[in-house]
């Protein structure tokens, strides 16, 4: 065991986006106070669908120091700025989560109270056209927002939709190159300290046995670690995420711009996604397995194809649901070990990437304080919850009736603090107010409205002002939005010219 | 037509005889239209401290925007002057005094803390005393002050400040800012409470016999708290965290001069402080009855520190001592009002007062009170000095938040996050430090960072900060400069 001022022995265990995100993270923010020993066995294999990230990548991508075009360029990655919801609340519907805001407060009022004032007062007015992001969606215009908050240029954020499959590897050099040590191999045995029960060594296949203060467990759903070795209980929330399995497909790219945002369809056993990057589109059908045969997912995905496929249909199963805690002793569990939620918004990748910053911020400064991984496990359950909450949200705001799955997620009993929730915005549409974590009032507004559910009323201080002079305020700031749109460059041309784009740059 | 008539609140009515009565009302009526607001302007309560004290924190602008007051008239005025924050004398074991400012303290170097940089350097014994890395407790110590430059590559762009008010002139501007937005004031006393059979209030019975109704009742009536209580809202007593129970409050002739900061010396069984305005200063002394049974105790106000668990129950919103009442020590009872009363204008529920809408509010509300709890029981509960009742409270458990606090900054010198927080990390490590507190390890993520170069970069600052206030006019110099000294200084009045 390392002692104050010696290096501590990080084993990070599994080689897969979480094992190399960790990995990097610990090296480039950590690298004077721990080594870092990745074991990765290629016999496995990642998952390696993800491919749809949230705007806290950039962050990441930033902090390691990374050149983001040479970033995207490896990964063959697109700007990303929300994900379109295709047929969720009524076939035929559809609208656009953004990254960014809905218009802009007045006096402090969030701005959607008095578009829903002037709706009910018989204005036919879309709350989404007051978001920038969405109208640059609906152009597939894209430039990096603007830095000055007082300008509508800063009212957005982007992620990027990318080729998971690459980026391991690519942070894999990135890491190996400042010091992170990996050992190819297979785990045979863990071997336990006989009196504390924390975690002492790796013994791989061949012999090797690799000690460490500190454990990293990505290994995926096996959950080696904190799963299957401290046999940390499994919460299973399968009965709100019925979603437990994918078929996935790749299909040739069509000519036209490149979407900036990603299309989440719902089907009539789940939903599929469709991810435009620079070479492909990635498509997937999430489905429910007690609703849906696997034969008909799979021929539903083929027959939905907007082109020729790339590759034959992989199939993937998971669970929704979490390790009761997620740091146990001395062993982390960062990524699938921890827990699973699907992929509708994207929120896997972000789930690596906070666990590993409050690993960061919360790194032992020798044995584990049972403290820090108390509170470690309290942010955890935070994030956990909140992130629960909005997915169960997309399939229950539904008024569809026209499959079992669709019967089942509409009439479903959904968590108190979901349907608390729920109550509160349909009252005078408000959300809950956070400051920590992911999906604020913007996300929650989206969905909401998306999906057919209008407050029935709203802030009573939005009855101040004139109707007259709100309706031309609001016209004016729809038209600043569309001629600030009308001056951005079309997404293929902005990945060419910021050097993102694989076939080289233009100026 | 939608819900939204049915659903809206038409009349107010706000009981208190106090700044938190006017304020709430003021606002109230300013941001709703078609809102009838009544006060019933009650006799003042001694013991209601949210109304009593000068001192404010830097939340106050924003109450003042929304109320329509605008600090330079107030200053020029005198009624107000600027309050960076305190001096705190006899607080740590060592003796040394330190400041508690709203502004940063020295710079991160990359992602690293300067608070883990200056803890390493003073292990190394190269650190000076940590409000030398701010401008803002420079210019504090020094008395000085300017307001925060627009630039924000200067250093003294990364500081805010609160106010001091002299109460009788700031309840007159509040008088007539609640006149102007409509306010429908007249004095009374209440006699009783009438409640539906859903137990809301339906109305109030006055003295000489007339009733008042409306859809929502405020309560700023001090910590008597009638009307919260009559809705049944229960009490959480925090005296074994917020020991001091007297208060002895007044006014003292002022010869040296308005200063932006007040000073809070600690004693043996309390602690006092010195809060020097415009034409006078206000001198407090609280202590605990516990220990000191005699003394100068004659004048003293009984408090009572604790919190109702939900300040807003059915269609009675509790604000100011009436909601949660708190100790004087770093001039929060106020900002816990202004806060309270913004957040109920935002988030104001239905008629109905529905649980769902209700409970928002309380979570918030109940959760920045909690934390600026935690904050003053940090000074009681792990103190600098050992005498008196001190000692005595040295080894007290701890609110599970402010444990969490303290084992996270004495692990690693870490401050958790907490949503609805009233000092934030630059606020916390100075009471933590100041208190004498320390991290038993170094965050390891300051290793990222040269010992040596972090070191000079600290030196330079500290230098560059202390040429900075000997550039700043004294504070007088800087009231006259705004024009905002009167021709002739209040006159001084005997304790309110």
């Amino acid at each position: 065991m390392a002692t104050a001022g010696e290096k501590q022995k990080v084993v990070v265990l599994g080689g897969g986006t979480a094992g190399w995100m960790a990995a990097s993270a610990l090296v480039a923010r950590l690298g004077d106070s721990c080594s870092v020993h990745l074991v990765e066995s290629e016999e496995i294999g990642i998952v390696g669908v993800g491919e749809a990230t949230l705007p806290h990548l950039r962050y990441f991508v930033e902090s390691l120091g990374l050149d983001e075009a040479e970033f995207m360029r490896e990964t063959s990655a697109t700007y990303k700025l929300g994900i379109e919801f295709r047929d969720f609340g009524r076939i035929g519907d559809s609208y656009l989560h953004p990254f960014g805001s809905f218009g802009t407060d007045l006096d402090g009022i969030h701005f959607h109270h008095f578009w829903r004032r002037l709706t009910a007062e018989g204005r036919d007015d879309d709350l989404f056209r007051y978001s920038m992001a969405n109208v640059m969606s609906w152009r597939r215009r894209f430039q990096p927002p603007s830095a000055d908050p007082s300008s509508l240029l800063s009212t957005y954020n982007y992620a990027y939709q990318f080729d998971a499959t690459r980026f391991g590897p690519y942070l894999r050099s990135w890491a190996t190159a400042r010091g992170v040590e990996r050992t190819e191999g297979r785990v045979v045995d863990v071997e336990l300290d006989g009196e504390s029960g924390d975690v002492r060594a790796l013994r791989l296949d061949g012999g090797i046995r690799i000690e460490g203060d500190l454990f990293v467990d990505c290994s995926g759903f096996r959950s080696l670690l904190l799963g299957q070795t401290l046999g940390e209980a499994w919460e299973d929330w399968s009965h709100w995420l019925p979603c437990d399995r994918a078929v996935a497909v790749p299909c040739a790219s069509p000519p036209g711009v490149i979407e900036p945002y990603t299309t989440a369809t719902a089907m009539a056993g789940g939903w599929r996604w469709r991810i435009p990057l620079q070479h492909r589109i990635g498509n997937g059908y999430v489905y429910s397995s007690s609703h849906i045969s696997d034969q008909a997912a799979q021929d539903a995905i083929v027959a939905a194809l907007e082109s020729e496929p790339l590759a034959e249909p992989r199939m993937l199963r998971f669970r929704a649901g979490r390790r009761r805690r997620s740091w146990v002793r001395n062993v982390v569990a960062v990524g699938l070990a921890s827990g699973f939620l699907e992929p509708l918004e994207s929120t896997s990748i972000y789930l690596v990437q906070g666990a590993v910053t409050q690993l960061i911020e919360l790194f032992p400064t020798g044995r584990v304080d049972e403290a820090d991984a108390a509170e470690f496990n309290r942010r955890t359950d935070v994030e956990y919850d909140r992130i629960r909450d909005f997915l169960i949200l997309h399939y229950h705001a539904t008024d569809r009736d026209d499959s079992s799955f669709w019967n089942h997620v509409r009439t479903m009993d959904v968590p108190d603090s979901l349907r608390e929730k729920m109550e509160y915005w349909r009252r005078a549409g408000r959300v809950s107010k956070y400051t920590q974590g992911l999906f604020f009032e913007p996300s929650w507004i989206a969905v909401y409205l998306g999906q057919g559910i209008v407050p029935d009323g709203w802030d009573q201080r939005a009855d101040r002002l004139d109707g007259a002079a709100l309706e031309s305020a609001m016209e004016r700031l729809h038209g600043r939005i569309e001629d600030a749109v009308r001056g951005m460059p079309e997404h293929d041309f902005f990945l060419r010219r910021s050097g993102a784009a694989a076939g080289g740059t233009v100026q | 037509m939608t819900n939204q008539s049915e659903r809206a609140i038409r009349s107010i009515l706000v009981l208190g005889g106090g700044i938190v009565a006017l304020s709430a009302a003021a606002v109230f009526a300013r941001a709703l239209r078609g809102v009838r607001v009544e006060l019933i302007e009650t006799a003042p309560d001694r013991a209601a401290l949210a109304d009593r004290l000068a001192g404010t924190l830097p939340t106050v602008h924003r109450f003042h925007s929304a109320v329509g007051l605008d600090e330079g008239d107030l200053v020029r005025r005198g009624i107000a002057t600027h309050r960076l924050g305190s001096r705190l004398d006899h607080w740590s074991a060592d003796g040394e005094p330190w400041y508690h400012v709203f502004g940063d303290h020295g710079l991160p170097v990359g992602a690293v803390a300067f608070v883990d940089l200056w803890t390493r350097a003073r292990r190394e014994k190269r650190a000076l005393p940590y409000h030398r890395y701010s401008a803002a407790a420079a210019m504090a110590e020094a008395g000085r002050f300017v307001h925060p430059s627009g630039d924000s590559q200067s250093r003294l762009s990364s500081f805010v400040y609160g106010l001091f008010l002299e109460m009788e002139g700031y309840r007159d501007r509040l008088r007539a800012a609640a006149d102007a937005a409509g306010v429908i004031r007249r004095p009374g006393r209440l006699d009783g409470v009438d409640r539906r059979e859903d137990g809301f209030v339906a109305s109030l019975s006055l003295a000489g016999g007339e009733t008042v109704e409306a859809d929502l009742f405020v309560d700023a009536s001090g910590p008597s708290a009638p009307l919260i209580r009559a809705v049944g809202a229960a009490f959480e007593d925090w005296s074994a965290w917020l020991p001091c129970d007297r208060v002895v409050l007044e006014r003292r002739r002022n010869p040296g001069g308005p200063l932006p900061l007040d000073r809070v010396r600690a004693e043996a069984n309390g602690w006092r402080w010195s809060a020097p305005l415009g034409g006078r200063s206000e001198e407090g002394r609280v202590f605990s009855s516990a220990f000191e049974k005699a003394g100068g105790a004659g004048d003293a106000v009984r408090i009572r520190p604790g919190r109702y668990l939900e300040p807003w129950t059915r269609n009675v919103l509790a604000l100011g001592d009436a909601a949660a009442a708190l100790d004087p020590l770093h001039a929060c009872g106020l900002h816990l009002a202004h806060s309270a009363i913004l957040r109920a204008v935002e988030l104001l529920p239905g008629r109905d007062c529905h649980p769902v809408e209700l409970a928002e509010y309380n979570r918030r509300t109940v959760e920045e009170t909690m934390r600026v709890r935690d904050f003053q029981a940090i000074h009681y509960l792990r103190p600098g000095r050992g005498d008196g009742m001190w000692r005595a409270l040295a080894e007290r458990p701890l609110p599970d938040s402010l444990a969490l606090t303290l084992q996270q900054f004495e692990a690693r010198g870490r401050i958790p996050f907490f949503e609805e927080e009233t000092f934030d990390k630059e606020s916390w490590a100075q009471a933590l430090i100041g208190l004498g507190l320390a991290p038993r390890r170094l965050n390891p993520l300051a290793r990222a960072v040269d010992s040596d170069r972090a070191a000079a970069g600290m030196e330079r600052l500290a230098a560059e900060i202390a040429s900075l206030t000997g550039r700043i006019p004294s504070y007088r110099d800087y009231l006259v400069r705004m024009a905002a000294l009167p021709a002739k200084p209040i006159s001084s009045r005997p304790g309110a």
